[in-house]
Parts: structure tokens; C-alpha cells; sequence
């Protein structure tokens, strides 16, 4: 008989203690590299797409490795991104929760989850009045994209006392240090090679 | 016989809000993109004499986005690269003989693939980038997806980061103050030719 140890989810500083412990999370789909991610030192997973309606199987193995999970409530299929569709993945047992919609990070703090929003660079002027919705929506974590040019763009983003995260074209150990060494807590990241990246 | 019309596509756009007048200087060739403006600084600018125009339709409150606007702005006002990210009214402008230019969102390799799969990719209707800054992290498989003419639009702030972009962009969109930081300005490319060897001062 066999004893399964219940998850515990994780408070905001634990689940940024793990991606402090290994910077670069993997970014994967629920079809596509589930199992090079879990078998990698990424300790964090970022579901970005898959079937929402159907994501037990893979939190439970992401858990079962004594590994952590977010889901990208805007992009997986068969969820709105509403309170309901919030509901419904934390009752999945994710992690985290990212979503571009300021409005729900209340909603995924008060699920029990840590709420992930996503500040989408385009053009200056746009920015400033992204980054002053974030601060009225008050997040745990602001997932920064394209992250890969963050370093260009960090002295145009206000001071806050939000953890960054740098996702989107990442692809080289140069621009996951560059991303860290700009203020990024770690990097999101499709490419499997820096999963296994060490970044002091 | 396919006729090809000739339309100037500046290597330098600056943003403008068409409230204010802007002269490059006269070693700079650009063109002023028009954008966050309304109907009435539109028609104001587009009856100005000055450097060449285009308009980032989506964002001129009072305009609808639909092929009515288009024609407006295309037929009526004489703008010929409108940019929208709307891949219909792209195609509309490339009817109308102007060059309709998609903005595509770059924010990561799998979402620009997505975004890329409603390009119209026809004649005369390019790819507006943005933030134009990720430009030179795209491998070249990327860049070879995205139809020509592309134009870099966002989050260019510095002479040097346009440079380095015009080697992969046909123009670049900037601040006023950076534009002015550019020259001696390169040779403007024509669309509906590939661009000479000439490149902007790098160094």
C-alpha cells in the first residue's frame, strides 16, 4: 500500500523560492514536452496550452515529481477567463495562475493560487498605462513579454516591488542571464536545452 | 501585364500625433506614421505639405475599422501604407493600390506563429512587427515568415537598436528625437523591390 502525500500549495515567496532555485521554467504545452520537462531541473511548469477541461492527469504527475505548476488561463482551450474558469483550475490543483486580464488576479489570490499577470510590451506609451493597471490589480508575479527584451526596456518600467519573470523568445543562455541579471526573478522558456540551466 | 505601383516606404517613420509639425532633417529621409490621433488632425496633416504619411488606422478615434475607412484614407486623403491589425482591411488598402501593412504582436515564437496564420500574404500587404525591438531575437526561419515589406514598430529607443534592426527591417518606427539622431540616413527602399546593399550607418 502505498501512501500519497497531499499537495500543499505553495504561498507566493515558496513558489518564488523554487524558481529562485532554478531559473529557467519550462514553458510546455500539456501534449508537447510534459515529460522532458518533468525529467529536467526546471522546477517550475508553465502550461501555456492543452485542454483545460482535462488537466488533472498532468498537474497531478507535474506534483507527483515534487515539481510546481502554472496554467495560462487566456490561452488554454475549453476555459473563459473568468472567475468560473478561475475556479475550475485551482479546483484542478494548478499552482499558479497567468492571465493578461487585471481584473481576475483578486479572483485567482482568493482561490488560493498564485496570481501571475502578464505585462505585454508593444509601445512606450501603452506601457505606462499597463504597468499602472498592474499596480491597481495587485498581482504576486508580472510575467514580462517579450522577455528577451527586457534588458532593453527595465529602465522604462517604474520601480515596483513585483517579481518579474521574462518570457517570450528566450532562447540562449546569454539572453536567460541578461534577463536575470536585468531583474528577472527567472525566465519562462519553450527550449528544453536551458531547463537545465544553472543561473546563480 | 501587372502594373506595379511604386510606393516610397521611408527607412524612418517618426511617430505623430499629426497635432504637431515635424521636419526631418534634410539629410533624413523619412515619413511620419500617424498614430493616436483623431479624424480631424488626420485630415489636417494629410492636407499639410511634408514628408510622406502613414496611418496606424486602428488607433484614429472617430474612423471605423472597416473598408469604407480604408478607401477614406487610401482614396480620399492620399495615404498610401496603412497599417491596422486587421488582416481584411490590410488586403482592402492593397486593393485600393496602397500597401496595407499587418501589425502582428510578437510576444513569443509560438504566439507570432499564430498570429502570422491570418497574414494575407498577397501583394503589396506586408508586416508591421511590434514591439519592433524583438526583431533581431527572431531566427531566420521566423524572419522568413514574415512577408515583406516589414516594418519595426515599438520600443525602438535608440538610434543604435534602429540600426541594428534596419539590417533585418525595411523601416523602423521612432521618437522624433531619435530620428534625428540618424543620419546620414541610407537610401529609402521601394516596395515591390528588394532593397540595394545599402544599409544605414552602423558605426
Amino acid at each position: 500500500m502505498s501512501l500519497a502525500v497531499a499537495h500543499r500549495p505553495p504561498t507566493a515567496s515558496e513558489f518564488l523560492a523554487r524558481i529562485a532555485r532554478a531559473r529557467c521554467c519550462a514553458a510546455i504545452t500539456v501534449d508537447q514536452k510534459l515529460d522532458a520537462a518533468i525529467a529536467s531541473r526546471a522546477e517550475v511548469m508553465f502550461i501555456l496550452r492543452g485542454n483545460g477541461l482535462d488537466l488533472s492527469s498532468a498537474v497531478h504527475r507535474i506534483h507527483d515529481a515534487g515539481k510546481l505548476v502554472a496554467v495560462h488561463l487566456d490561452l488554454i482551450a475549453g476555459l473563459r477567463a473568468d472567475r468560473a474558469g478561475v475556479a475550475w483550475l485551482a479546483r484542478s490543483g494548478v499552482d499558479a495562475i497567468i492571465s493578461s486580464h487585471g481584473q481576475l488576479m483578486p479572483a485567482i489570490k482568493q482561490e488560493g493560487a498564485i496570481a501571475i499577470q502578464r505585462l505585454l510590451l508593444v509601445r512606450q506609451n501603452q506601457m505606462h498605462a499597463a504597468v499602472a493597471a498592474i499596480s491597481r490589480s495587485g498581482p504576486d508575479i508580472v510575467e514580462v513579454l517579450p522577455g528577451v527584451i527586457l534588458p532593453d526596456v527595465i529602465h522604462m518600467l517604474p520601480k515596483s516591488n513585483v517579481p518579474l519573470l521574462a518570457g517570450g523568445f528566450i532562447r540562449t543562455e546569454s539572453e536567460a542571464r541578461a534577463a536575470v541579471a536585468a531583474g528577472a526573478v527567472g525566465v519562462t522558456t519553450s527550449w528544453p536545452p536551458l531547463w537545465d540551466l544553472t543561473i546563480d | 501585364m501587372t502594373e506595379i505601383l511604386h510606393i516610397r516606404l521611408p527607412l524612418v517613420y517618426v511617430a505623430s500625433d499629426g497635432r504637431h509639425d515635424w521636419e526631418p532633417p534634410s539629410a533624413l529621409e523619412a515619413g511620419l506614421l500617424l498614430r493616436d490621433t483623431d479624424l480631424p488632425a488626420l485630415i489636417h496633416r494629410a492636407s499639410q505639405q511634408g514628408p510622406p504619411l502613414a496611418v496606424d488606422i486602428d488607433t484614429v478615434s472617430g474612423l471605423d475599422a472597416d473598408q469604407v475607412a480604408v478607401a477614406f484614407v487610401v482614396q480620399r486623403l492620399g495615404i498610401e501604407v496603412v497599417l491596422t491589425r486587421r488582416p481584411q482591411l490590410a488586403a482592402g488598402a492593397a486593393a485600393l493600390g496602397g500597401l496595407g501593412l499587418l501589425q502582428v504582436l510578437a510576444f513569443d515564437s509560438t504566439g507570432l506563429l499564430h498570429a502570422l496564420v491570418s497574414h494575407p500574404r498577397q501583394p503589396r500587404v506586408g508586416t508591421a512587427i511590434s514591439p519592433g525591438l524583438v526583431l533581431v531575437h527572431l531566427l531566420p526561419e521566423e524572419l522568413g515568415r514574415l512577408p515583406r515589406p516589414i516594418l519595426a514598430y515599438g520600443l525602438i529607443n535608440t538610434p543604435e537598436a534602429a540600426r541594428s534592426i534596419l539590417v533585418r527591417a525595411d523601416s523602423v518606427v521612432v521618437r522624433p528625437q531619435i530620428a534625428e539622431q540618424m543620419v546620414p540616413a541610407p537610401v529609402p527602399a521601394v516596395v515591390g523591390y528588394r532593397r540595394s546593399a545599402t544599409r544605414p550607418a552602423t558605426s
